[in-house]
This record gives C-alpha cells, sequence and structure tokens, in this order.
C-alpha cells in the first residue's frame, strides 16, 4: 500500500508539474500570436489582398486556446490536487477540445505558410499595384492597401519588385498602362533616394546605371517576417501539443485509478 | 567597362576608322543595365567614327536614323538624290516601318576628351556624362501628341520588335550628307509577357508541414483511444465494483439474518 501511495504522489507531482509547464506555454503562445497579430511588419495588405491570410486565423486561434490552456492547466492542478474524478474528467474534455483547435491552428499555419510563393506575390504587385479603376470599394481598399505596402517596403528595405526590377519590364501590369515606359521603366521608388525622398539622379536610374536604381528583389524582405510567423505559430504549438499529449495521457491513467 | 574603352581608344589611335566601316553600337551593358527595354534603345554616340571625314572650320551636326527591320526591303536610304539626308518623320514612316525615320539630331561628339566612366560614381556629373555618352531612342513620350513641338520627335518605340540604326555625318552649312555609318545589328527591344500566365501553384509540399500534419494526427488518435480505454476500464470497474458490492451486501444481510433466526 505505502509503495502504490508513493507511486500516486509520484504521479500527481509530475502531473501538477505539467500542468505549470502547460499554464506558462499557454501564456507565451497568447503572447506570441498577439505579436504576430499587431503586424508589425505591415505585410497584412499583401496576404489579404492574395486571399491566402490565414496564418493570421490561426495566429488568431493561437491567442484563445493560450488562454485556454492557461485556465486548464490551473484547473488541472486544482482537480490532480483534490484527487476529484468529476473535476478530472471535466478537464479532460476540456482538454481534449482545446488540444483540437490547437492541432488546427497548428496544421493551418504550416499548410499555408507553403502557398507563399514569389510567383504569388508578383502576380498580385502586377495585378494590383497602382491600379487606377477598383471594381468596388473592397478592391479599392485592397488595391491602396498594396500599393502603400509596396511603396513602404521598396523605400525601407532598398529593393525593387519581387525578384527585381526586371519583373517589372518582364510583364505587363496595370502599372504599365498608366505609366509609360520611357519614363518609368519602373516605379520611382526603385530609384536611390535622398534624404528629401525623391531620386538622386532620374536619368541613371531609368538607365539602370548601378548605384542608381535598387537592383535586388524584395521577395526576402516579405518571406522572412512571414516564415517566422507561420512557423513560431506551427511549431511552437506542435511542442506544447506534444508535451500536452503526455500529460493528457497521465491524467487519464490518474483518473482511471482515482476511487471515487 | 573599361574594356570597351580600349577598344574604342585603339580605334581612335589605329585612324583605321572611317564611318563606312562601323556601326552604332548598343550602350556599355555595365553602364545601362536596363537596355533595351520595353520601348526604348540606348546607343553609344558615334565617337570618333567620323574623325577622318571631318574637316578643320566646318560645322557638322549628327543625324541618327531608326527603322523597323522589315522596312529594308521597302527601301532603307537615307538620302535623296542629291545627298541631302532624309527629313522623314516618326509619323510619316509610321514608326519606321515604310522607311527609315530621323530620330535625333546632335552635335559631334568630342574624340579627343571622351566622357570620364569614372565621374559616373557622381551624383552631379553623371547626368552629363550619361548625356555625352549615349542617346535613349523612344525617350519622348509626349512630343507625338503636342502640335506645337517643332524639334526632332523621338518617340518610344514598338515593344518586340527589331530596329536597326544608322548615324549620318552632315554638313550644316551645306546640308549636305559627308559620312554615315552602316546599318546596325539588327536590336530587339523587350517582349512583355501577360501576369495572368503567372502560375502561382505552390508545388510540393515542405517537409516541415508534412511531419507537423502527421505527427499530430497520430498524437490525437492516440488520445482519443486512451480516454476511450480509461473510460471502458472505469465502466468495467465499476460494474465488477457494484457487482463485489451487491454480493458483499448480501453475504452481510444474510449474515446478519443468521444471528436473528439463531437469536429467535
Amino acid at each position: 500500500m505505502a509503495r502504490s501511495d508513493d507511486a500516486i504522489r509520484i504521479l500527481q507531482g509530475l502531473l501538477v508539474f505539467g500542468n505549470v509547464v502547460i499554464g506558462m506555454c499557454g501564456i507565451a503562445l497568447t503572447a506570441e500570436c498577439i505579436f504576430f497579430v499587431s503586424n508589425p511588419h505591415g505585410l497584412y495588405p499583401l496576404l489579404e489582398a492574395t486571399g491566402n491570410d490565414d496564418i493570421y486565423a490561426a495566429a488568431w486561434i493561437g491567442i484563445f486556446v493560450g488562454f485556454a490552456l492557461l485556465a486548464l492547466s490551473i484547473l488541472g492542478i486544482v482537480a490532480v490536487i483534490k484527487s476529484n474524478r468529476t473535476l478530472l474528467l471535466v478537464y479532460i474534455i476540456l482538454m481534449l477540445i482545446t488540444y483540437a483547435f490547437e492541432m488546427a491552428s497548428c496544421i493551418t499555419a504550416a499548410t499555408q505558410r507553403d502557398f507563399l510563393t514569389p510567383n504569388l506575390f508578383l502576380k498580385q504587385m502586377l495585378e494590383r499595384y497602382n491600379k487606377s479603376e477598383a471594381v468596388n470599394n473592397n478592391d479599392k481598399r485592397m488595391t491602396e492597401g498594396v500599393t502603400k505596402t509596396w511603396d513602404k517596403l521598396m523605400l525601407q528595405n532598398q529593393c525593387c519588385g519581387v525578384q527585381g526590377p526586371t519583373d517589372w519590364q518582364e510583364y505587363t501590369s496595370v502599372f504599365r498602362t498608366t505609366h509609360s515606359d520611357a519614363d518609368y521603366p519602373w516605379p520611382r521608388n526603385c530609384c536611390v533616394m535622398n534624404a528629401q525622398g525623391s531620386p538622386i539622379n532620374l536619368d541613371g536610374c531609368k538607365l539602370g546605371v548601378p548605384g542608381y536604381y535598387n537592383s535586388n528583389g524584395c521577395y526576402d524582405a516579405i518571406s522572412g517576417p512571414m516564415n517566422t510567423h507561420a512557423w513560431g505559430v506551427a511549431w511552437f504549438g506542435f511542442a506544447i501539443l506534444c508535451w500536452t499529449f503526455f500529460v493528457l495521457l497521465g491524467t487519464m491513467f490518474y483518473w482511471s485509478r482515482v476511487e471515487y | 567597362m573599361c574594356s570597351c574603352w580600349v577598344v574604342l581608344a585603339f580605334c581612335c589611335l589605329g585612324q583605321l576608322c572611317a564611318g563606312q566601316n562601323l556601326k552604332p553600337q548598343i550602350a556599355a551593358p555595365q553602364l545601362a543595365t536596363n537596355n533595351p527595354t520595353l520601348t526604348t534603345v540606348a546607343l553609344e554616340k558615334p565617337f570618333c567614327m567620323f574623325d577622318s571625314s571631318l574637316y578643320p572650320n566646318k560645322s557638322y551636326v549628327i543625324y541618327l536614323y531608326a527603322m523597323k527591320e522589315l522596312a529594308s526591303a521597302i527601301s532603307s536610304l537615307v538620302t535623296t538624290t542629291n545627298s541631302k539626308p532624309l527629313n522623314s518623320t516618326f509619323q510619316q514612316t509610321s514608326g519606321g516601318k515604310l522607311g527609315p525615320y530621323k530620330a535625333a539630331m546632335f552635335n559631334v561628339p568630342n574624340c579627343a576628351s571622351p566622357p570620364k566612366f569614372t565621374d559616373v560614381g557622381d551624383a552631379n556629373k553623371v547626368s552629363d556624362v550619361l548625356k555625352q555618352y549615349l542617346f535613349r531612342v523612344g525617350d519622348d513620350g509626349t512630343c507625338l501628341y503636342d502640335p506645337n513641338f517643332l524639334a526632332v520627335c523621338n518617340p518610344p518605340l514598338t515593344p518586340d520588335t527589331t530596329y536597326r540604326f544608322k548615324y549620318v555625318l552632315v554638313d550644316s552649312t551645306e546640308g549636305i550628307m559627308k559620312d554615315q555609318t552602316l546599318w546596325s545589328d539588327p536590336i530587339k527591344t523587350r517582349r512583355a509577357k501577360l501576369p495572368l500566365k503567372i502560375d502561382t501553384w505552390p508545388g510540393q509540399r515542405s517537409g516541415g508541414m508534412i511531419v507537423i500534419t502527421s505527427i499530430l494526427s497520430v498524437l490525437m488518435f492516440l488520445l482519443l483511444a486512451g480516454l476511450l480505454a480509461s473510460v471502458s476500464s472505469a465502466v468495467m470497474g465499476s460494474e465488477a465494483s457494484s457487482a463485489e458490492r451487491k454480493h458483499m451486501s448480501q453475504t452481510i444481510q444474510q449474515s446478519e439474518l443468521r444471528p436473528q433466526l439463531s437469536s429467535e
């Protein structure tokens, strides 16, 4: 009897410890997802216009799952210490539901990340940047978002186009319909700017003289934050779920051994 | 850049160049990387090409003619019968389709003091260097639609078309052609593809996504199986214990009955 008592005590201790870790991870997950949802790099308009913004949906789910994990971990600690069968069963059922949501969030983030290829952003940039006629209000809002985001991206990161300024020369675009190739082989923001925000030499920029235009593409500046976002949500969630799996198994075993 | 300049210097030193053996060249690709574009072509100005035909105390002007390559079948003459240079415009030749048109008129570039490529780094001097070194055909987008425009109009070229160019040395007082280069090699303007054709299919799934999906699915399945197992073992356990309790209560009742019976 003393041995099984010891074993029960050890199991209780492990479960309490497991729940403490789950609680802390829940807080961390909430904080991380709030950070991503707050759109620190200003890239959300690009994703919204492509219709591929599900990594943000995954982050939203992550916020609520984090809170749920915190609350449930406290419930779990109370239930394990009191050895109350009803509380433990409630804990297990609710944890399983939270587990399912978090699983959805991880898989969504990982899957949607695969859709964010250079061609996706290239096509959207060519079809929306500086589009003058909008079909409806929603279209207009998305077009303005895309244009502002690209202008800011090209200015801040000293880059041009998705893979380079030749994107503007190789493909026709909405921009090309309103800006002639002779004056604007590429948008003005592709030129190297001075402190006042105007190109240091327009002729050099138009001809492509090295040093007067930005010759590298913006894809790195876009994919870096997107990758951090998607992998942060997906892999951290995955790690939490692996830990939670063991805690839940232990709790189910404990529940089946507890006497009424 | 340097090697191209060495070649030109060589040419001038050798004095072997006469206009008839030379062709207009496209501007150095290290300097003008965006060339040719959809509607423009930047050509090197004819440095030292006409030196053998230049006489001192006379003023000269260089004309640049452009034509589409298919026009060479119709007519590629740039002079009239009495050696006067042709005064055709872009509109008259339908953009160079029916014959060459005059695209530019500028002074003879200075062979003795060519533009310094080292000045390209300086933002104040680069415009001058570019203006001295090259000429951009197709630069002016507005002269076609401006009724007041009187100078030589240099409208944008057509995309995906092959053009050929020629420089002609003209004596400005007599108005007679003195020398001309050969027609340049065919230079084709860029072709633009439609963005509709861009394939946005992501292709293969990444390894990370497959790992996450498969492992999480397996874990979920194991959890549900564990839940079922513990619930069923709890139910079985409670049946067994309730059967035991019934048995035990029956035994207790029986044992209680027996003393009663025995007491009676």
